[in-house]
């Protein structure tokens, strides 16, 4: 059975030179100083430390900073150490006179971890537990720094570690399972590298006031019959959360296809579908709507909004008249939006009804006299001939 | 095998397995040593930038030192008969998959946060098995004798461990230099030698 002949160890009858370095793989505060040796052995006896030199990472390191302590010590002095390379150590090596390797150490220099901050969590449904921190005020330590999620019930129970990291980031961790409800948890982040260890302060939290849920499914997308400038969006709610008594916002966002700009309706209550209004004529565009589960099982907290559903594309009629840029949305039964001439004339439509009795008037009446002022313009155009650039020659009716 | 080594002669000895089959599992066998070839020339490129200058650095030349139960090829390597290469080929693929572990582990210590050096480790030690099972099929199915496993290699490469990490983490980052060079060695040398008993290679 051979054995390693490891480096430092002389190999008998060979002639050849080893050595020892001392210290073997110290570890070092960024800024402080290294005093080493390096011992050499040899066969036949009678190695010299004369015109060994030593290398940093590869660099030869300058004459004057080695000294010959005695006939087989080599002694290196550096000051205002720089933080490791690499995390697997600096090489420092000691070489003989015709360059060949005799010994070498590893050093580690570097910081001790500072207290991970910014702890933030949130469940998926209600089945698992997801976190996320910030490292340290500088985050590089220039040694491998390990990060331990911890967490316990906090009235009772032992400490239990996270054990799935890097889910979401380099920072995070995900519990999969076998989580409380009702009763809240302390969450706290551990770091730990070869000069010391920090904690970050205690997150409590129940399980319930940090739900998200999956974005909503079957988002469809639809005309609203000829109306050019509006768009029905309909979703479902969704089911993993069906069973669970809650209530849930809805925003959606929308864009025109060749945009970046997304427009937000934000404030869609409990409700599975909305009309956009104020949408330009034969345009096409994206849409996507998300959840927040709120109020799960009375939690008085705000949720956490899930991701945004896939997006769905949809084109308005087209039409010769330019639309109004800019839209809110409409929920189905014909509710004022939040636009600003659908405002005005919600605040007239009240005005009417208080002081001029007229009770029969409502935003639906609205939509059907704008459905039928847009086919009268359209059979107008056919008759008096549209413009070959599609541009009418004048314009009739209300403006927008 | 005829005396004219290098080549496969279709009027020997009616034991050898039926011509065709042989042939394909060369070529394949050919093949699979190409690729892990250009496998562990990356593994020794990655190996080496992980483990910070002077490894990597042109002219960098630590000790060759013997390793557990398997050193580089001899230089009269080539001249030996064919079967001969071959199982002195499968003894070594036999013996890296355990040396690949040691530095494996040694390197999940040192470089915790470099997965992909740690995949590839992990890869070369089951490349090295099936090219060495491979390789001994080919030498079932010419007919020659398939000398059995090093005696021990886990004990050695067990030995090999302890006494790297004792020394320090130079002595063990010296060794995993070492273990990936004889890889991309031994591997080489094998897809020379099937290359040579792959019809219309070189003789």
């Amino acid at each position: 059975l051979l054995l390693l002949c490891v480096l430092g160890a002389p190999r008998a009858g060979s002639g050849a030179h080893t050595a020892v370095i001392s210290p073997q793989d110290p570890t070092l505060l960024i800024g402080s100083s290294l005093q080493a040796t390096c011992s050499v052995h040899g066969d036949p006896p009678g190695a010299t430390a004369e015109g060994l030199y030593w290398t940093l990472n590869g660099r030869r390191l300058a004459p004057e900073l080695s000294r010959v302590l005695n006939a087989s010590t080599l002694a290196l002095a550096l000051a205002n150490l720089n933080g490791s390379r690499q995390q697997s150590g600096d090489n420092l090596v000691c070489h003989a006179r015709d360059g060949s390797i005799l010994a070498g150490s590893c050093l580690y220099v570097g910081l001790p971890p500072e207290k991970p901050f910014n702890i933030s969590c949130w469940s998926k449904n209600m089945k698992d537990l997801t976190c996320r921190w910030t490292p340290g005020a500088h985050g590089e330590t220039f040694l491998h720094t390990n990060y331990s999620l911890k967490y316990k019930l906090r009235w009772y129970g032992q400490d239990n570690t996270c054990e799935e990291y890097h889910t979401v980031g380099p920072h995070s961790c995900h519990i999969p399972k076998d989580l409380a409800l009702f009763t809240p948890y302390e969450i706290w982040v551990e770091a730990t590298n070869r000069l010391g260890s920090a904690r970050s302060d205690v997150l409590t939290l129940d399980i319930l006031d940090v739900v998200t849920t999956d974005p909503p499914p079957d988002v469809h997308v639809s005309r609203v019959g000829g109306l050019e400038d509006q768009l029905s969006v309909r979703w479902v709610s969704p089911p993993a959360l069906k069973d669970f008594l809650f209530q849930a916002k809805y925003q959606i966002r929308y864009r025109v296809e060749d945009s970046v700009d997304w427009k937000v309706v934000d404030d869609v209550s409990n409700q599975t579908s909305c009309r956009l209004a104020g949408l330009k004529p034969g345009t096409v565009y994206f849409v996507q709507v998300r959840c927040n589960p709120f109020g799960i099982y009375g939690s008085k907290k705000a949720g956490i909004w899930s991701e945004w559903s896939h997006p769905t594309a949809a084109s308005t009629p087209r039409s010769e008249r330019p639309g109004p840029g800019g839209g809110a949305c409409e929920p189905r039964g014909g509710e004022p939006s939040s636009g600003p001439v659908r405002r005005e004339l919600k605040q007239f439509l009240g005005w009417l009804k208080k002081h001029a009795y007229c009770s029969n008037l409502s935003f639906r009446l609205y939509d059907q006299w704008r459905a039928w002022m847009q086919k009268t313009h359209k059979t107008r155009n056919q008759d008096e001939g549209i413009l070959p650039s599609g541009r009418r020659g004048t314009t009739r009716g209300p403006a927008r | 095998m005829s005396r004219r080594e290098g080549s496969l002669d279709p009027q020997a000895d009616s034991s050898i397995s039926p011509l065709p089959h042989l042939e394909a599992k060369i070529r394949q066998t050919h093949s699979l040593a190409r690729l892990l070839t250009k496998y562990a020339e990356q593994l020794l490129q990655e190996y080496v930038q992980h483990q910070g200058d002077p490894f990597g650095l042109p002219g960098f030349s630590p000790p060759r030192l013997p390793v557990a139960g398997l050193s580089a090829p001899a230089p009269g390597h080539a001249g030996l008969p064919a079967p001969e290469r071959l199982r002195l080929d499968a003894a070594a693929l036999s013996a890296l998959p355990p040396l690949l572990d040691v530095v494996r582990r040694h390197q999940a210590e040192l470089n915790p946060r470099a997965p992909r050096l740690l995949r590839r480790l992990e890869d070369a030690a089951r490349q090295a098995r099936a090219l060495g099972a491979a390789v001994e099929a080919v030498l079932a199915a010419l007919g020659a004798e398939t000398r059995g496993p090093p005696v021990e290699p886990a004990a050695a490469a067990a030995a090999a461990a302890a006494a790297a990490t004792d020394a320090g983490v130079f002595p063990a980052k010296v060794l995993g230099l070492r273990v990936c060079g004889l890889y991309r060695e031994w591997v080489s040398r094998t897809e020379g030698d099937l290359g040579q008993l792959v019809p219309g290679g070189p003789a």
